[in-house]
């Protein structure tokens, strides 16, 4: 009894600080710091895509 | 190896991310059927130049059209055959994130990941269109602000405010840029007497179309076929007919942005005032449309620089930290 209520009361504070952390990450994931690799490397696909155009025409 | 991939499952367009690469695809959501035997002829571009040039027994169709999923066998082999493509296989089993239309149901949200999970995904989930929209044109989601994103694509509109990585506000509609071929298609019969093809619509609007008056317009020549005679004929369109033909849809666009800022709580409302709303999506790239909404909203629109790539850029960043981001799956918020 005394067992599961300390077991419960632990487990509960740690979902907590988990949720405080998985929050943390996924702002931090969305910064503009974090996605700009993500959108240079569109914009180096499209420079590759131009360079691809005109050296065939 | 699996590669990860990210997959815009547009009305008009499908773009597909791989995790480190980027955008390795980029092509009308359009499949070409044998009616008879139901046999996949055809898929992206080379479907897409089928469409209203077919002979009988051959079909040419958009299974996404409508922002909703008409026939769930076609488009799940269009899933498989995408997959397919960019070298899925049972061996691969790579994660997909994939963007569907918002309004589409939980029937048709299901049908969507089974079929990338039947095709070889090891796990696949879905994201909103804007709040992938919203990620991929760069707006600062992660700060409690807020944020907003028109995305009007072929058969959809869909608008969001976004704050703190949540969606605040939605709203969706089944209206885009189809509806205005269709009404061009309309008008030219009704008014001219004269048949032409969604493709043909289509080009008019994008040579001639506007959504309010803007400098240097130019009338548009028009071939299509007589109703009368059923010879080949060809007409003059000027600008002011067609916004006049477009006119229902523009408005209906328009209501629907100013039904989302009115959901929006005032605290994230007066944020627009400064920060504006951002338009991205193919149909917004409609001449005029922007300055229409402005002048209706009295909230300043700014166009996204990735108009059309936003979407998939935004579902590929979350396929670039899945660990992090993967509570940004439809289902997984409370
Ligand atoms: N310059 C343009 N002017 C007006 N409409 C455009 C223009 N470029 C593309 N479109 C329209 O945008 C639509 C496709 O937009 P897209 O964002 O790819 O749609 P979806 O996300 O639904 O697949 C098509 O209906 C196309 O005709
Ligand atoms: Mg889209």
């Amino acid at each position: 009894m005394v067992v599961a209520v300390i077991l419960g009361i632990a487990l509960r504070g740690r979902s907590e600080e988990d949720g405080v952390d998985s929050f943390r990450r996924q702002i931090d994931a969305l910064s503009s710091e974090a996605r700009k690799p993500t959108v240079e490397r569109v914009k180096s696909a499209e420079r590759n895509a131009d360079d691809a155009d005109s050296s065939t025409s | 190896m699996a590669r990860d991939l990210a997959i815009d499952l547009g009305t008009a367009n499908t773009l597909v991310y791989m995790k480190g690469r980027g955008i390795v695809l980029n092509e009308p959501s359009v499949i070409a059927l044998n009616r008879q035997t139901g046999e996949v002829l055809a898929t992206g571009r080379e479907a897409w130049q089928m469409i209203g040039r077919t002979p009988g027994y051959i079909v040419a169709v958009r299974p996404l059209r409508g922002g909703a999923i008409t026939d769930f066998e076609i488009t799940e082999r269009m899933i498989r055959l995408l997959l397919q493509r960019v070298g899925v296989s049972r061996f691969t089993r790579p994660k997909v994130v994939i963007c569907v239309p918002s309004a589409i149901t939980e029937v048709e949200r299901r049908a969507v990941t089974d079929a990338a999970r039947r095709a070889g995904a090891a796990d696949a989930n879905l994201i909103e269109q804007p709040m992938a929209a919203a990620i991929g044109a760069d707006l600062p989601i992660d700060e409690p602000v807020g944020n907003m994103v028109i995305d009007i694509g072929g058969g959809t509109s869909e608008t969001a405010v976004i704050s703190l990585g949540g969606i605040v506000a939605l709203e969706a509609v089944r209206v885009g840029s189809f509806d205005i071929d269709a009404a061009i298609q309309n008008y030219v019969r009704r008014e001219h007497g004269i048949a032409i093809g969604e493709r043909t619509a289509e080009e008019i609007k994008v040579a001639i179309g506007s959504a309010d008056p803007t400098h240097g317009e130019n009338q548009a020549e028009v071939r299509g076929r007589d109703l009368m005679t059923g010879l080949p004929k060809t007409v003059l369109l000027t600008p002011e007919e067609v916004r006049f033909a477009i006119e229902d849809v523009i408005s209906s666009i328009v209501a629907s942005v100013i039904r989302c800022l009115s959901k929006a709580p005032p605290e994230l409302s007066q944020d627009f005032l400064v920060r504006g709303m951002y338009l991205v999506g193919g149909g917004g790239l409609l001449r005029g449309l922007a300055e229409r909404i402005e002048r209706e909203t009295q909230v300043p629109v700014r166009m996204s620089n990735v108009p059309l790539e936003a979407v998939v850029l935004g579902a590929g960043h979350v396929i670039e930290h899945y660990e992090a981001l993967k509570g940004m799956f439809m289902g997984a918020r409370r």
